[in-house]
């Protein structure tokens, strides 16, 4: 029997997730001790926060460090896996600053959110890294048995539980699915890691299609329920609506963002090693994913007037933007023949045009993470707790007059609109400008039409919540929660990162770029 | 010795009866077992298939499945304990506070 060796080289880089997991296990600790006569919780949020902010410190200084197996390649290292834990991680912080706000006010803060929080994080850390099915699944589940545990947090009411009765059902029946998926591909190729299945593919798919075909649909099915891409996005607004809005706000940031990596991960080998045929059908399944995502969550998201339902939608119609860039990245222009190829690139390009693309999806995720965040923060700050239990809280008409109650808070919420409409000078132009210049590059033209026409209609909607802030009449007898310091600083970060990185995205974009390798044999 | 394609076969079976039973089914621990028995599904073709090749990789597999399992067990049964407190009622169709 041989024992495997682990040295310090293996460890490094899964010291962000460890460092959120002992900031997890720290929480609960201290929690035990508090004694009903001298109970304070004040020092939790900025526990949590100052280990979120101390993992992303180190996976962002140790993202560009060469690609490499760890753990016997169970696990890869490399500049992706660590620009999308620095994600997590901002996305983590943001989220610990406003859940203190919003618990404080309901009374319901402990220790336990915080540390399920970053022990989901530490899930989302792993599972950027995850090579191998088991230790994917694994990590998918450390990441979502958090989630469903956060958004059944709050006991008052019937919201909370149905919310998290219905995310736990269809995130188990997601990951059930993609380990039956995972076990047929194991056993078509003999092997469940991801940099051997890259060489055994092509005999398994001439010996056993069905076998191979089957498993790899089943995970694409799987990780597609993560990712809220329509038609397995109906979890999506009635999770989204019922769970607190500060874990709402991470669901649409850190679990998407990892499970699209995990999804890039994944089936890059397919597009890769077996052959252009393959490449094609894949652009075209991704590509019939990103449109009907796209447009079905933007129709979806126009009636609402529940703007807590109008951002799960929105969620939905982000999903389909990132699903246009995976199909864009699994496009292989081989110049030539087939409808794919309108811009021929050379085949020595083609790694630069890859990487150009996981770029765009990377910027996309940054995107997204903080405007969601920002978007759900100004939320969270607005709702009162006894409009809860009615479901009015997230009512259109709280937005009414805003502007002149909460010129601040007004201010934060319109930047979040223009970023999420993709309205300059805002990163959410930025992201998709990137996206849609990778699909137009890769030959996907008439699905970055469809895309920008979708984004089109999106702006109406996100422009109404504009109108009723500066525009509408506040309603007489409409007060609004207390401050919170933390909630308000969320929203002058997320607002500062959401209008610089609009207008300087150089610098991000350079780093991203540097950032977008991924690890391959 | 029983051939290779009678596990998977039996296996396929077990992994539609669970999805069947998450689609159709209304109640939720009925809903919750469908779910248990699709991950058993996995097992059984992770272990057909171990056992064929002789690969102590796809035994292991299955270890780490159940003890998943086991886990998403705990917070799930926690969550519908919630929920029953809550309406006095796991029946999936009365969940619908949460809608358009």
């Amino acid at each position: 029997m041989n024992i495997p060796s682990l040295t310090f080289l293996d460890f490094q880089p899964v010291l962000p997730a460890l460092l959120l997991a002992v900031g997890g296990i720290v929480l609960l600790l201290t929690e035990v001790f508090q004694s009903a006569a001298t109970i304070n919780r004040a020092y939790q949020s900025m526990v949590a926060l100052a280990f979120s902010a101390v993992a992303g410190a180190v996976a962002a200084a140790t993202t560009l460090e060469p690609a490499r197996e760890v753990f016997l390649g169970f696990g890869v290292s490399d500049p992706f896996s660590g620009a999308v834990t620095v994600l997590v991680c901002v996305g983590l912080g943001l989220s610990v600053l406003v859940s203190a706000g919003f618990l404080r006010h309901r009374n319901a803060e402990r220790g336990e959110f915080y540390a399920l929080l970053l022990f989901a994080g530490a899930g989302m850390s792993l599972l950027a890294m995850s090579n191998e099915f088991i230790t994917l699944f694994i990590n998918l589940e450390v990441m979502s048995v958090s989630t469903y545990a956060l958004s059944a947090w709050l006991r008052r009411g019937t919201r909370p539980s149905e919310a998290g009765f219905k995310y736990f059902i269809l995130g188990a029946f997601s990951a059930a699915i993609l380990v039956y998926g995972a076990s047929l591909l194991y056993g078509a190729t003999g092997t469940t890691k991801l940099s051997e299945l890259a060489g055994l593919l092509p005999a398994a798919v001439a010996s056993n299609p069905g076998l191979t075909y089957l498993g790899a649909g089943l995970v694409a099915v799987g990780l597609a329920f993560k990712v809220a891409a329509v038609p397995f996005h109906m979890w999506t607004p009635d999770v989204y609506e019922g769970a607190p809005t500060p874990v709402s706000a991470l669901m649409s940031a850190g679990v998407k963002a990892t499970a699209f990596a995990s999804l890039v991960r994944v089936f890059l080998p397919f597009a890769q090693d077996l052959g252009p045929n393959h490449a094609q059908l894949m652009t075209y399944a991704f590509a019939a994913l990103a449109l009907l995502t796209m447009v079905v969550g933007n129709l979806m998201a126009l009636p609402q007037r529940n703007v807590k339902r109008m951002l799960a939608y929105s969620s939905v119609a982000h999903a389909g933007y990132l699903l246009l860039g995976v199909a864009a990245l699994f496009a292989r222009p081989t110049g030539g023949e087939g409808p794919l190829a309108v811009t021929p690139l050379l085949a020595g390009a083609e790694g630069a045009a890859r990487q150009q693309t996981l770029q765009a999806i990377l910027f996309y995720l940054l995107a997204y993470t903080v405007t969601s965040l920002g978007s759900f923060g100004a939320l969270a700050a607005l709702e009162r707790r006894e409009d809860e239990p009615r479901g009015t809280a997230w009512d259109l008409e709280k937005f009414a007059g805003l502007s002149q109650r909460k010129p601040g808070w007004a201010l934060a919420m319109a930047a979040m609109m223009l970023s999420l409409g993709g309205i300059p000078p805002t990163v959410g132009f930025m992201g998709k400008l990137f996206i849609f210049r990778a699909a137009v590059d890769a030959g996907l033209v008439w699905l970055a039409v469809a895309g920008v026409l979708a984004s089109a209609a999106g702006v109406y909607y996100y422009l109404r919540v504009v109108v009723y802030m500066y525009m509408r009449p506040s309603q007489d007898g409409v007060t609004v929660p207390e401050r919170q310091w933390t909630t308000e600083l969320a929203l002058v970060l997320s607002t500062a990162a959401v209008v610089l990185l609009g207008v300087a995205p150089g610098t991000l974009s350079a780093w991203l770029g540097k950032a977008s390798v991924l690890f391959s044999q | 010795m029983i051939p290779l394609t009678h596990h998977l076969i039996l296996a396929a079976v077990l992994f539609c009866i669970g999805m069947a039973g998450v689609l159709v089914r209304r109640n939720a621990l009925v809903v919750f077992m469908s779910i248990e028995l699709m991950l058993n599904a996995a097992n059984l073709t992770f272990l057909a298939f171990a056992r064929d090749r002789a690969d102590a990789a796809g035994h292991a597999s299955a270890f780490f499945i159940i003890a998943v399992a086991a886990a998403e067990a705990a917070i799930g049964l926690a969550i519908v304990i919630s929920v029953f407190r809550s309406r006095g009622t796991i029946n999936m169709d009365e969940l619908r506070t949460l809608r358009n």
